[in-house]
């Protein structure tokens, strides 16, 4: 108001952008000008796929026959997710604990927690290929081994983040109360992360149905074995009711966890109509991914 | 202060016991059993498993020493991984960001496009990766390009899901702001929404190229290109020392990448 005369402030400087900017795009551009993909493949990549897809779900029409059987081993494909979620969440917890600063030492801490990044940055698939199919064969087993030993390592460090986050009140009310450290622990901080970490249980269950689907892929049974054989023998129709029946299913058991997971975080009082919407699917929430 | 002159109360009552705990411990009992069960399930036994593992702890020993001979036959492939990744994360990013406007309710145009666009994300996201590459694999014969389309696919839903979200939860002043200079619905996205949710997309698109990084690994194992190939090469002739070199390249490469990301990322908020 003072001085009429002051100069519109400079624009801020967009020189860490741009570069940035050329940085990615000389990336994707050598990325894509180098890549072996057989460019004269290209024009015909439409063609070859609403062929495959027509033969999946229109001529001839996914075959209604193969359902039961189809059906059978999207239920094989969850129950190697469960039994594998459970195997993780309970190994997962005492880890949770001994992985919190807050609890334990920041030496033990820092060690469980490299731990937890190692096991987590293995995908369950090698894991599955590279232990324990080796070790105990094909099948549903090893299927469920590799989900529960890499359900662990996200399992883990998410409890041991909300351990960590937990209000200091109880515990010293615990301590005050001459509780012994075990009992401590028992009601002064599990009361207060449970529903938060059968959440994430619950998450990690959604997440591992996806894993185990893609596990029979390599052998390790379940859905994704029915829909390699059905590719193999040129059964498309086969092939299409297996997709369906994943997707069917899939969506009903995201939808109720999803639904299961917001009254547990959220406690009683009913699900207004936007807590039914989908659930993220993705591994981490959106907030984790802000800060790192 | 002391004891005799503190007036007595009554211990507060115990709030009734609710039913929801030991029901839902009940119901986790039960899947628990069925899953395991010999008649309907995987027919789980702990001892067997045991003794499974102990017997099969021998193999393990075949892993070790790696045997790096294997170590120049794995270059390409793994160049090939990061090819794919880089390639399926940019188109992947860049066709969610126009989906992921059109499924959020503030940028929507109209509530047909919303549901639309919303259930089909849905369904793309119930597939994972590695079932849609068998499937292009089937379509257009092994190589990097199945993988890629498989990745990109992958891609869209996480992008669209994740920036979706975040445009739910932008600052409506600027889109009134917007409005009230008389932009149109395109401008209004361009000048309003986008630059509150650039940081948010940017990280997004850095997460997803981590995720198709360990996810292009693997594609390989069902025909799609990358290191994945010699995973598959090396077991089937139980070639446990040179799977060991390719193991370890690929945790070398996804603890690289994800420090990277992780260090971009805080860059940018």
């Amino acid at each position: 108001m003072t001085s009429p005369t002051a100069s519109r402030p400079s624009t801020p400087s967009q020189r860490a952008k741009h570069v940035a900017t050329a940085l990615a795009v000389l990336v994707v551009a050598a990325a894509t000008l180098t890549v072996d993909v057989q460019i004269e493949r290209l024009p015909d990549l439409p063609g070859a796929l609403m062929r495959i897809f027509g033969r999946m779900f229109l001529e001839p029409s996914p075959e209604w026959s193969y359902l039961p059987e189809a059906f059978g081993s999207m239920l094989e494909s969850i129950q190697i997710a469960w039994l594998g979620t459970v195997i993780g969440a309970i190994l997962s917890l005492p880890l949770g604990f001994f992985g919190a600063k807050n609890i334990t030492s920041r030496l033990v801490s820092n060690i469980i927690r490299q731990l937890l990044n190692v096991i987590r940055a293995i995908p369950e698939i090698l894991v599955a290929v590279v232990v324990f199919i080796p070790m105990v064969g094909l099948g549903a087993y090893p299927g469920m081994l590799a989900i529960g030993v890499h359900s662990i390592g996200t399992l883990g460090k998410l409890s041991a983040e909300v351990i960590e986050g937990i209000d200091p009140g109880p515990v010293e009310a615990a301590r005050a109360a001459g509780g012994r450290p075990l009992q401590i622990q028992r009601w002064g901080v599990l009361p207060q992360v449970l529903p938060e970490i059968v959440a994430f249980w619950l998450y990690r269950f959604e997440i591992n149905i996806r894993a185990s689907a893609i596990l029979g892929a390599v052998g390790a049974g379940g859905v994704g074995e029915a829909l390699v054989q059905s590719l193999v023998f040129r059964r498309y129709d086969r092939a299409g009711m297996v997709v369906i029946v994943v997707i069917v299913v899939t969506i009903l058991i995201d939808t109720a966890s999803g639904w299961l997971r917001r009254r547990i975080i959220q406690g009683g009082g009913g699900a207004s109509p936007t807590d039914l919407e989908q659930p993220e699917l993705v591994e981490v929430d959106a907030a984790a991914i802000q800060r790192p | 202060m002391n004891a005799a002159t503190a007036p007595r109360t009554a211990r507060p009552r115990r709030p009734p016991r609710s039913v929801i705990g030991p029901l839902a411990l009940l119901v986790f009992a039960a899947i628990t059993w069925w899953a395991a069960s010999e008649d309907f399930g995987l027919n789980f036994d702990v001892p067997r498993l045991f003794t499974n593992l102990t017997r099969g702890a021998g193999i393990l020993a075949e892993f070790w020493p790696p045997d790096f001979s294997v170590l120049p036959r794995t270059v390409d492939p793994l160049l090939e991984t990061i090819q794919m990744a880089i390639i399926a994360s940019a188109i992947g990013c860049a066709v969610a960001l126009p989906v992921a406007f059109l499924a959020s309710r503030v940028t929507s145009p109209n509530l047909v496009a919303y549901i639309v666009d919303r259930s089909v994300l849905s369904v793309v996201r119930s597939l994972p990766d590695v079932l849609y590459a068998l499937i292009f694999v089937a379509a257009l014969s092994i190589g990097p390009l199945p993988g890629i389309l498989a990745l990109i696919l992958f891609n869209i839903s996480v992008v669209a899901k994740l920036l979706s979200e975040t445009v739910d939860g932008v600052d409506q002043g600027p889109i009134e702001a917007a409005r009230a200079t008389g932009a149109n619905r395109l401008l209004t996205v361009r000048w309003a929404v986008l630059p509150q949710v650039l940081p948010n997309y940017v990280a997004y698109s850095l997460y997803a190229f981590e995720l198709n990084i360990r996810a292009s690994a693997v594609l390989g194992i069902v025909g799609a290109g990358g290191i994945g190939n010699l995973i598959n090469e090396t077991r089937r002739f139980f070639q446990y020392d040179k799977l060991m070199v390719v193991v370890i390249e690929i945790l070398i490469l996804v603890i690289i990448v994800e420090w990277i990301s992780i260090w971009l990322r805080r860059k940018l908020v």
